[in-house]
C-alpha cells in the first residue's frame, strides 16, 4: 500500500511540477503587487479599492448579476437535464452536443449572432412587430438584459452537463417511489431530487457564477459599456491606466468570490445533508 | 590604438560574425505574412542578420519590457506614443541618433520626434473621424453626434480604447474650451448618454452595426473604413470644421541593446520609402514617408496624403500620461454609471 502511494505521488509530480512552475508562482507574483503598499506588506490597496462608493457599486452589481444568472441557469438547467436524462443515447447525445455547441463558438462570433437577433432589425423585434405586438421596436442590445441573456446561452451548458451526470447517478426508482407515497412534483423535486444531485449542482453553480463574473467580450459588446462591471474596471486599470497593482487588487477580490461562493455552495449542500 | 587594432579585429571577424547577429524586434501581432515580405526578410538579406519576432499588444508588450529592464531581451519595439513616453520616463528605451536613420528628412514632421529627446520614431499614423450616413444625416461638427437626428443612432468609442479618449479631445475642441482633463467633453456625454447606442470596445462591431441600421453614425479610426466602405451603404467619412484627430504607432530602440547600431538600421529600413510603399500596397500600414505614392482605392483606404496629414491633431503623448487617470474616474462616475 505504501509502495503504491509512493509510485502515485511520483506519477503526480510532473504534473504538479507543471502547474506550480506555470501556472502557481506566475499568479502568486503577479497578485502578491495587490498586498504592497510602499511601505511594505499590507491589506491599504483593499481598503482604498473598498473605500470608493463607485467601487463599492460596482462590486456588487457585478456580484447581483453574477448570482441571478446562476440561479436563472440551475432552474432553467434542471428542466432540461431532467428532460436529456431519460432520452436513448443517442437523442441524448445529440442534444448534449447541441448543448454545448455555444462553448465551441468563439465569443466574438457568438456574440455577434446575438445583434442579429436583439437588434432593432433583428429577427425578435421583426417578430414582434409582425404579430402587431409592438409599434416601435424595443431596445434589447445593448442594455442589461442583453448581458444576461448572453451569459445565460455562454454559461447554461456548465450548468446542465454536471446536472445531468448527477442525475444520471441518481437512483432510477427513487422518484417514483416518493410518488406511490404520494409527494406531488415539487416535493419530489425539493425532498428527494435536490438533496441527490446537490453535488452537480455545487459544481455547475461554481463554473457558472465564475464564468459570469469574469466574462469580459460578452458584457463589452452586448451591454454596450453603459454599465460598470469589475472585469471592465480591471480591464481600465491594465489596458489604460497600465495599472498593474490596482488590477491585481480587483483579481484577488474576484478569485477571493469565486473560491467563496465554491464554499458557500458546498456548506449549502452538506447543511441539507445533516 | 587599442580603438584601431580593435576595428581591424572588428572588421576581420566581420562576415563571420555578421552570421550570428540577431536583432530581436517586438511588434503588433497584425499582418505578420505582410510585415515578412515587405520588412523582415528584404531586412535580413540587407544585413545579412536574423531577426527574431515578438509580438502582442502594445500594453502587454511594454510589461514584458518593464519585467525584463534588467536584461533586455528586445532590441526594437513597436507601440503607442503614449506607451513609448512612459517606456521613456521608466528608462526604458535609449535615444535614437538621427545621424543614423537617413530616412529621418523624408517623414512628417509630426512623426520625426513625438515624445521628444529622440526616443522615438512614427512608423505610421491614422486618421480618426466620424463616418455616418450620408442620406440621413449630416456631420460638419464633432458636436453634430449629439445632434436630435443621431439620438439614438450614434455609436462612440468606450473610454479604454485607443479612440476613446482622442474623440473627448475632439469634443473639448468643439466645446471651445481648452481643458486638458476634457471635464466639458465628459460631461457632454453623460448628458447625452442615453442617445448612444453603445460604447463600443472593438472598431469590427462598426460595419455591422452600420448594416443594420442601428447606428447612423460613429467614431472610427481610417483603419477601420475599407470594410465600412465596402458595406455598399451611402456612407461618408466626415471632415469636422474642428478638423480630426488620429493616433500614431512608434518605433524605439530598448535600452540596453547589445546591437545599437543595427538597431537603428533596422528602424531607418522600416522608415525607407520602399518598406513604406510596400507596406502601404499591402493596405498594412499608411505611411509616414511622403516619398510613397498610392492612388485610388488605395489611397482611400489608408490615411494618406499631406492634405489629410495636417488636418489632424494628435493627442501629445505627455498630456494622455499626465490625465489618463482623471479621464477614467470622471468616465466612469458620470458616464459608466
Amino acid at each position: 500500500m505504501f509502495q503504491d502511494r509512493r509510485i502515485g505521488l511520483w506519477l503526480l509530480a510532473p504534473a504538479t511540477l507543471f502547474v506550480v512552475v506555470g501556472f502557481l508562482v506566475p499568479v502568486i507574483i503577479l497578485l502578491s503587487g495587490a498586498f504592497r503598499t510602499d511601505g511594505g506588506w499590507s491589506l491599504g490597496n483593499y481598503l482604498d479599492f473598498f473605500g470608493s462608493s463607485l467601487n463599492r457599486e460596482v462590486f456588487w452589481r457585478t456580484f447581483r448579476l453574477g448570482l441571478t444568472v446562476t440561479l436563472v441557469s440551475a432552474i432553467l438547467g434542471y428542466g432540461v437535464a431532467m428532460a436529456v436524462v431519460d432520452k436513448g443515447p443517442k437523442t441524448k447525445g445529440r442534444l448534449i452536443a447541441m448543448l454545448v455547441l455555444p462553448l465551441m463558438i468563439s465569443p466574438v462570433a457568438r456574440t455577434y449572432a446575438w445583434l442579429v437577433i436583439l437588434g432593432r432589425t433583428g429577427f425578435i423585434n421583426v417578430g414582434l412587430e409582425n404579430l402587431g405586438i409592438i409599434e416601435r421596436p424595443l431596445r434589447i442590445l445593448f442594455t442589461e438584459t442583453a448581458v444576461f441573456i448572453g451569459l445565460i446561452q455562454l454559461f447554461f451548458p456548465l450548468m446542465v452537463l454536471p446536472l445531468i451526470s448527477a442525475l444520471e447517478n441518481m437512483p432510477r426508482d427513487v422518484v417514483p417511489a416518493a410518488r406511490v407515497l404520494g409527494a406531488n412534483w415539487l416535493t419530489v423535486f425539493w425532498k428527494v431530487i435536490l438533496p441527490l444531485t446537490k453535488e452537480g449542482l455545487v459544481v455547475g453553480g461554481t463554473l457558472v457564477f465564475v464564468g459570469s463574473l469574469t466574462a469580459y467580450v460578452t458584457p463589452a459588446i452586448l451591454g454596450g459599456s453603459k454599465v460598470l462591471m469589475l472585469e471592465t474596471l480591471l480591464y481600465q486599470r491594465v489596458s489604460v491606466a497600465n495599472d498593474y497593482a490596482s488590477a491585481a487588487v480587483i483579481g484577488v477580490i474576484l478569485i477571493a468570490m469565486s473560491v467563496l461562493t465554491n464554499i458557500l455552495l458546498k456548506k449549502l449542500a452538506s447543511v441539507r445533508k445533516a | 590604438m587599442i580603438l584601431r587594432t580593435a576595428l581591424a579585429l572588428a572588421a576581420l571577424a566581420g562576415p563571420a560574425l555578421s552570421q550570428d547577429r540577431t536583432l530581436t524586434i517586438s511588434v503588433y501581432g497584425i499582418a505578420q505574412d505582410a510585415y515578412r515580405e515587405a520588412l523582415y526578410a528584404p531586412f535580413e538579406a540587407q544585413c545579412g542578420c536574423k531577426l527574431v519576432i515578438e509580438s502582442g499588444n502594445s500594453v502587454e508588450r511594454l510589461a514584458k519590457l518593464e519585467a525584463n529592464a534588467a536584461s533586455p531581451v528586445v532590441d526594437v519595439i513597436a507601440f503607442s506614443d503614449a506607451n513609448a513616453l512612459e517606456a521613456a520616463a521608466k528608462g526604458l528605451i535609449a535615444p535614437l541618433d538621427p545621424a543614423r536613420l537617413t530616412n529621418l528628412s523624408n517623414i512628417y514632421d509630426f512623426a520625426r520626434d513625438p515624445v521628444g529627446d529622440a526616443m522615438a520614431v512614427g512608423y505610421t499614423f491614422y486618421g480618426t473621424s466620424i463616418v455616418y450616413r450620408s442620406d440621413e444625416v449630416t456631420v460638419n461638427s464633432w458636436l453634430d453626434l449629439f445632434s436630435d437626428d443621431l439620438a439614438g443612432y450614434v455609436a462612440l468609442p468606450n473610454i479604454a480604447t485607443t479612440q476613446g479618449p482622442i474623440t473627448l479631445m475632439m469634443l473639448q475642441k468643439a466645446l471651445g474650451k481648452d481643458d486638458p482633463t476634457f471635464a466639458d467633453a465628459i460631461d457632454l456625454v453623460a448628458e447625452h448618454k442615453d442617445d448612444v447606442v453603445t460604447f463600443y470596445e472593438r472598431g469590427s462591431q462598426i460595419p455591422q452595426l452600420l448594416q443594420q441600421e442601428e447606428i447612423l453614425a460613429a467614431v472610427v479610426g481610417r483603419f477601420g473604413w475599407a470594410n465600412i466602405a465596402k458595406l455598399g451603404l451611402p456612407v461618408a467619412w466626415a471632415q469636422p470644421k474642428e478638423g480630426q484627430t488620429g493616433g500614431m504607432n512608434v518605433l524605439s530602440m530598448v535600452k540596453g541593446t547589445k546591437d545599437p547600431e543595427l538597431a537603428q538600421e533596422f528602424i531607418d529600413f522600416w522608415l525607407s520609402a520602399e518598406v513604406q510603399q510596400k507596406l502601404a500596397d499591402g493596405l498594412v500600414d499608411s505611411p509616414v514617408n511622403t516619398q510613397v505614392s498610392v492612388e485610388g482605392a488605395t489611397a482611400d483606404a489608408l490615411t494618406y496624403g499631406e492634405e489629410m496629414a495636417a488636418q489632424i491633431h494628435f493627442l501629445p503623448a505627455a498630456q494622455q500620461l499626465e490625465h489618463r487617470e482623471d479621464w477614467l474616474s470622471q468616465w466612469n462616475a458620470k458616464v459608466a454609471q
